[in-house]
């Protein structure tokens, strides 16, 4: 190693932390002056996210889910791919993939029954799939569409009936 | 006397070579440095959503999310703008290699384990698309970039006239 290799890492020891340094003052202080400020450490708790969640009008919770599903009042619509779709989804769920929705939608449209409430769901606590396709769809004009939260997980922890299989994804 | 004169004048003239890879140096520093300056934008406008976005990941503990989403822009613009002017070079190009390393190993990771979230390296909108194998690609790209700036700078051949910290490999 030459004389300027080793010149360059002691420069690169102090320069790292320091550009770092830089960069959390800045981001920090930004913050604390900007109208739309998050705290610096955050509260992302399951707990927190489900209180959250459940203020918000679009979600359904599991219980209601399940007494629409038994009376037929409802069609769940997985956001999902399709490949996730195929191996397990709730039973008589029609498939719209979010990533692939604007292709997707004319061809489902039609199947999409207008006196019957739609909840759309995915999978996982994180997954957000399932809100936007439930925005999207009310954007769209539906207006009793309803978001089941970390959807597919909930509905099997439940013992609610859940099928394999591509039957809902014309 | 003449003689020495003469060859003096021939080692003085630059090598081509030298020249080519001059200019891939600095292409490689601009490109690098618009990238970070266009991927913190977004970030930096929209703090609670790209916290969103790193929760999404589900790598870092709740109390890191928000911290890393109020730094992580701001360290990307500045390792843009000091790319893009040659300024603590040793230092910016070790925290380029290091994040594109850990970006990499994040989507990989999340690929790995079946997380269907989005990238959010240059939108922090949920729209923007699910991060695939053509996004760890992307990445890998500017990480061989980085790779070879750290190269450039760390394994330094003394160039006269340059004006920027180090070096270029002849």
């Amino acid at each position: 190693m030459s004389t300027r290799d080793r010149s360059n890492w002691r420069q690169a020891l102090w320069q790292i932390p320091a550009i770092i340094l830089m960069a959390g003052l800045v981001g920090i202080s930004v913050n604390s002056f900007r109208p739309d400020s998050i705290p610096v450490v955050g509260d992302w708790s399951v707990k927190t996210r489900m209180a959250a969640a459940t203020q918000d009008t679009i979600v359904i919770p599991l219980s209601e889910a399940a007494k629409l599903f038994s009376a037929q009042l409802a069609v769940f619509i997985d956001a999902r791919d399709k490949q996730d779709y195929e191996s397990c989804h709730i039973r008589g769920a029609l498939s719209l993939p979010w990533y692939d929705v604007s292709k997707r939608f004319p061809e489902i449209a039609g199947d999409i029954p207008s006196d019957k409430a739609i909840i759309t769901y995915c999978d996982g606590e994180g997954c957000h799939l399932s809100h936007d396709l439930a925005v999207f769809l009310r954007d769209k004009g539906f207006k009793n569409v309803w978001e089941l939260v970390n959807g597919l997980t909930v509905w099997e922890d439940a013992n609610l009936p859940v099928e394999e299989g591509n039957a809902g994804s014309s | 006397m003449e003689q020495k004169n003469r060859s003096y004048n021939k080692c003085a003239r630059r090598h081509p070579h030298t020249i080519i890879t001059d200019i891939v140096y600095h292409a490689a520093r601009w490109i690098l440095g618009i990238v970070f300056i266009c991927a913190s934008f977004h970030k930096i406008r929209y703090p609670a959503a790209f916290a969103e976005a790193v929760y999404l990941y589900q790598i870092l503990p709740d109390w890191l999310i928000n911290l890393s989403a109020l730094v992580l822009p701001w360290l990307e613009l500045l390792l843009g703008v000091f790319l893009i002017i040659g300024l603590w070079m040793p230092g910016a190009v070790v925290i380029t290699n290091l994040l594109f390393i850990t970006f990499m190993g994040a989507l990989s990771y999340n690929m790995a384990r079946g997380l269907d979230i989005s990238c959010g390296c240059f939108s922090t909108s949920p729209t923007a698309g699910a991060a695939d194998i053509w996004t760890v690609l992307r990445d890998g790209m500017f990480l061989a970039v980085s790779l070879y700036l750290l190269l450039a700078t760390f394994r330094s051949v003394p160039t006269e006239g340059r004006r920027l910290p180090s070096s270029l490999p002849e």
